[in-house]
């Protein structure tokens, strides 16, 4: 059964009910993060995108409250005309906010802006047995309680589904501007090295192959090309039969950068940010960018991929599994939601 | 008093040595107390582990003896949240204050819970950088109390809480277990459990290690203070300098009576006539504090401000800063305790919030004073009194009460960054349902099923995570969650 409640309530119930017949649930918003985790076969499934009412936007206050399947570019489109943006969301079309929550989705502006986890000040949950949780509260600060939010941001619809979020804006910057550079990656590394120097908190300083991408925001003064890019537009996701994304510590990201290059990989580095995007063909190459990420003291999970790509999405177990496993436990106690979706290592 | 047995108290001298477990009464009684005005503190036994080993070994003998185990950096907590109750265990972490890994390239460092949170920027300051959180008891409290309460402070409006700047912890689970979460590689695989430790006031784990982020300084600072005939003035400017797309570094709110109680403490010149003055401080390129400047002196200008005193170099902007961060020293002057409230309302209701609180007080016959994080919509009502007069502290408590439901009333929260504890614990149903305290129980069981970290704190009473929720179902073949 395929269910598009239109209301919070009619999402509880429904997953009430699937719990008590022990039948399994995708969760699925846009779509934008469908291919994310091991596939699940699962015997119904949900999708958040009738839950998509605005609850509350006070632009004095900066914070906006929407439902879980609101599209992201509604959002920003309503918040744009104010002045404000949701700026360390990775707002692409069709993506619902809850979706960029649950997948933790940043933005390229990461450098500047932050992770998207840190915008989300209070959820409302449909746990996995239909209860309506609520966690954190619609204020720009607080610590009143544990942190259900950073709890559910990555959680992929394991834990339950965002019915509705309480963003954190910030003001549009005074001025804001993509700058592109080309030559051969080394030279861009270089120039990469030198917009990170140069500038006070550029907002995003991207190496790709052959080229290298910045974008500076602030005062119109200080948005100025650096030597030899030209003004551009944000660079596309590289593309490929898959994406893996790697998270390092970002000073590994110069070699991460040689060595993928050295290999002809399809890549986009964000230096000064641990993270790195490599388009990936098959899962040997998906094994070979993990193993490069394992090396430098990071890991490595499939951000996009068809199914048979990901078998393996995350690589070895992480630390603190045991609280992972009791937590999922205590908010879908019959393990309902997405089903298989955190798949342990693949061991050949 | 509630004592440990003294067989119990040698094996922990096994772990830490002799000298360092504290068993007198005049030890269990000062470890009996924190910054807040708790005075229900049980402590049965102190001991200062000096490393992960130590602590592991300490956890594994409470485990094993079944005690409550109090987590405790440097005690200036204002809410009783490093309370011990009921003869708890206290693991006083302040002899692991090193910082043991500056990391520049990965702009981080790792150091050790019992470091006070200014020790790290000024560890750092010669290499351009600093630790941004900075809550105005910065020069006492540890950096791994500020990870249990989630600190906030001045500079956070524009840089972020404790959680931003956390990449990661160690941390000894209950049963001695340690664990690494997350670190200077962002985003690992699964559940944020590192966000979920932060703010979780010692009831999932002792960290142990912390890795912390180090920011850039700013190329270019300006600090103003700006005083005003009325509160609603000050409160106007608040909202409009956010609305005009300003983020100040921070956006601070004195009144009269806070005023004149820190003037003759620091001598800052502060305009002691005025019904309010905001601290304001705009940092980022010279460009970026032109542009920061110009609005709020433009804003202010069209709200009544009076003087608007430009910090002319370093020592004066330290000086301003000082008779901030003074304030709640400086209240002894008026009275021997207080008392404050740490709410968060929508910036949109400051006015209205600050008019009730000046009522609520009046009306109680109590002196309050005011200095807040006003661009975050962060109050800290503090409310001066003498605990030895009985009816004073019955006021105080019935003026509290008063503020804390006025403030959830128009949409906002008990705490904005000093935690729950237990002196804001019986508010959380005012907040929360059942429901959300049961999963937010369900959170700490999941980390302490046996709920002997800092128990009694946060949840009330009736909060309870049933067994049913976490029924040890076996993850489904070749998953791990």
């Amino acid at each position: 059964m395929d269910l598009t409640p239109t209301t919070r309530e009619e999402l509880a119930e429904a997953l009430a009910v699937a719990s008590d017949d022990g039948r399994t649930v995708a969760v699925r918003g846009g779509g934008t993060e469908s291919r994310r985790g091991r596939p699940c076969a699962a015997d119904d499934s949900v999708c958040t995108l009738a839950l998509n009412r605005v609850v509350d936007y006070s632009p004095a206050d900066m914070i906006i409250t929407v439902e879980g399947g609101a599209l992201a570019t509604d959002v920003a489109a309503l918040i744009g005309a104010k002045g404000q943006r949701w700026a360390s969301a990775d707002v692409r079309p069709g993506a619902t906010v809850g979706g960029i929550l649950s997948a933790a989705r940043t933005g390229k502006l990461r450098l500047r802006q932050g992770a998207v986890r840190d915008s989300l000040m209070e959820v409302v949950v449909a746990t996995g047995d239909g209860r309506l949780v609520v966690g954190g509260g619609r204020t720009v600060k607080l610590v009143t309680g544990f942190d259900l939010p950073r709890l559910m941001v990555g959680s992929l619809g394991t834990l339950g589904v965002i019915v509705q979020a309480t963003l954190k804006l910030w003001p549009d910057p005074m001025a804001s501007s993509w700058f592109t550079a080309e030559g051969d990656t080394t030279d861009m590394l270089a120039l990469a090295n030198d917009v990170l120097a140069a500038y006070h908190r550029p907002a995003a300083v991207i190496v790709r192959p052959g080229a290298m991408d910045a974008c500076i925001e602030g005062a119109p003064e200080d948005v100025v090309a650096p030597d030899g890019a030209r003004v551009s537009v944000e660079p596309a996701n590289p593309e490929g039969t898959g994406l893996v994304e790697m998270g390092v510590p970002p000073a590994a990201l110069a070699a991460i950068v040689r060595r993928l290059d050295q290999a002809g990989e399809v890549f986009e580095a964000w230096m000064g940010t641990g993270i790195c995007r490599v388009a990936v063909a098959d899962a040997r190459e998906v094994a070979s960018v993990r193993a490069l990420a394992v090396e430098f003291g990071g890991h490595a999970q499939i951000l996009d991929g068809p199914d048979d790509l990901r078998a393996d999405p995350f690589g070895p177990v992480p630390p603190g599994a045991e609280v992972m496993r009791r937590m999922r436990a205590a908010f879908d106690p019959a393990g309902i939601l997405n089903p298989g979706l955190f798949a342990a290592e693949v061991t050949a | 008093m509630t004592t440990i047995a003294r067989d119990v108290a040698s094996q922990f001298a096994a772990v830490v040595g002799r000298d360092h477990v504290l068993a007198g009464d005049l030890a269990t009684m000062l470890y009996a107390r924190d910054g807040s005005i708790q005075d229900d503190g049980d402590c049965g036994l102190v001991v200062l582990p000096a490393s992960t080993e130590e602590v592991a070994g300490c956890m594994r003998v409470a485990a094993a003896a079944g005690l409550d185990v109090v987590p405790r950096g440097s005690g200036t907590g204002l809410t009783g949240g490093a309370v011990p109750l009921a003869g708890s265990l206290v693991i006083s972490l302040s002899r692991m204050n090193r910082i043991t890994e500056v990391d520049v390239p990965n702009s981080c460092a790792w150091v050790e819970p019992g470091v006070l949170n200014l020790d790290i920027s000024t560890a750092v300051a010669h290499l351009g950088l600093f630790y941004a959180p900075d809550p105005s008891s910065q020069q006492a409290c540890s950096i791994g109390g500020n990870v249990g309460t989630n600190a906030g402070g001045p500079h956070c409006l524009a840089y972020g809480v404790t959680n931003q700047h956390v990449l990661g912890m160690e941390m000894v689970m209950a049963d001695g277990e340690v664990v690494t979460l997350g670190g200077p590689a962002p985003d690992p695989p699964g559940y944020d459990l590192r966000g979920v430790v932060v703010g979780s006031e010692g009831m999932m784990g002792v960290v142990t290690r912390i890795c912390v982020r180090l920011t850039p300084e700013p190329p270019a600072i300006r600090t103003m203070l700006l005083d005003f005939p009325t509160i609603s003035d000050a409160a106007a400017v608040v909202e409009q300098v956010i609305a005009a797309g300003v983020i100040p570094a921070s956006l601070e709110m004195m009144d009269r009576n806070m005023l004149r109680t820190i003037e003759p403490f620091v001598h800052a010149d502060l305009p002691v006539d005025a019904a309010a003055a905001l601290l304001v401080e705009v940092d980022g390129t010279p460009a970026d504090v032109e542009a920061g400047t110009d609005a709020v002196q433009r804003v202010a200008a069209a709200n009544n401000v009076g003087h608007v005193r430009v910090a002319k170099d370093e020592d004066e902007r330290a000086l301003l800063w000082k008779a901030r961060k003074s304030a709640f020293g400086a209240c002894a002057r008026v009275k021997p305790n207080y008392f404050l409230h740490d709410c968060v309302v929508p910036r949109s209701r400051l006015v209205e919030v600050m008019q009730a609180i000046i009522e609520i007080t009046d009306r109680e016959d109590l002196i309050c004073l005011n200095v807040f994080h006003a661009g975050d919509g962060n109050l800290h009502p503090i409310i001066a009194f003498d605990r030895r007069d009985a009816d004073e502290v019955e006021r105080v408590k019935r003026a509290g009460d008063a503020i804390i439901r006025k403030c959830v009333e128009v949409g906002g929260t008990l705490s904005g960054e000093h935690g729950i504890g237990l002196e804001k614990r019986d508010y959380m149903p005012l907040v929360f349902t059942e429901e959300d305290l049961e999963a937010q129980a369900c959170m700490r069981r999941a980390f302490d099923p046996d709920e002997r970290l800092n128990p009694h704190k946060v949840l009330p009473l009736g909060a309870r995570c049933g067994e049913a929720m976490l029924g040890g179902r076996e993850p489904p073949e070749g998953t791990w969650i």
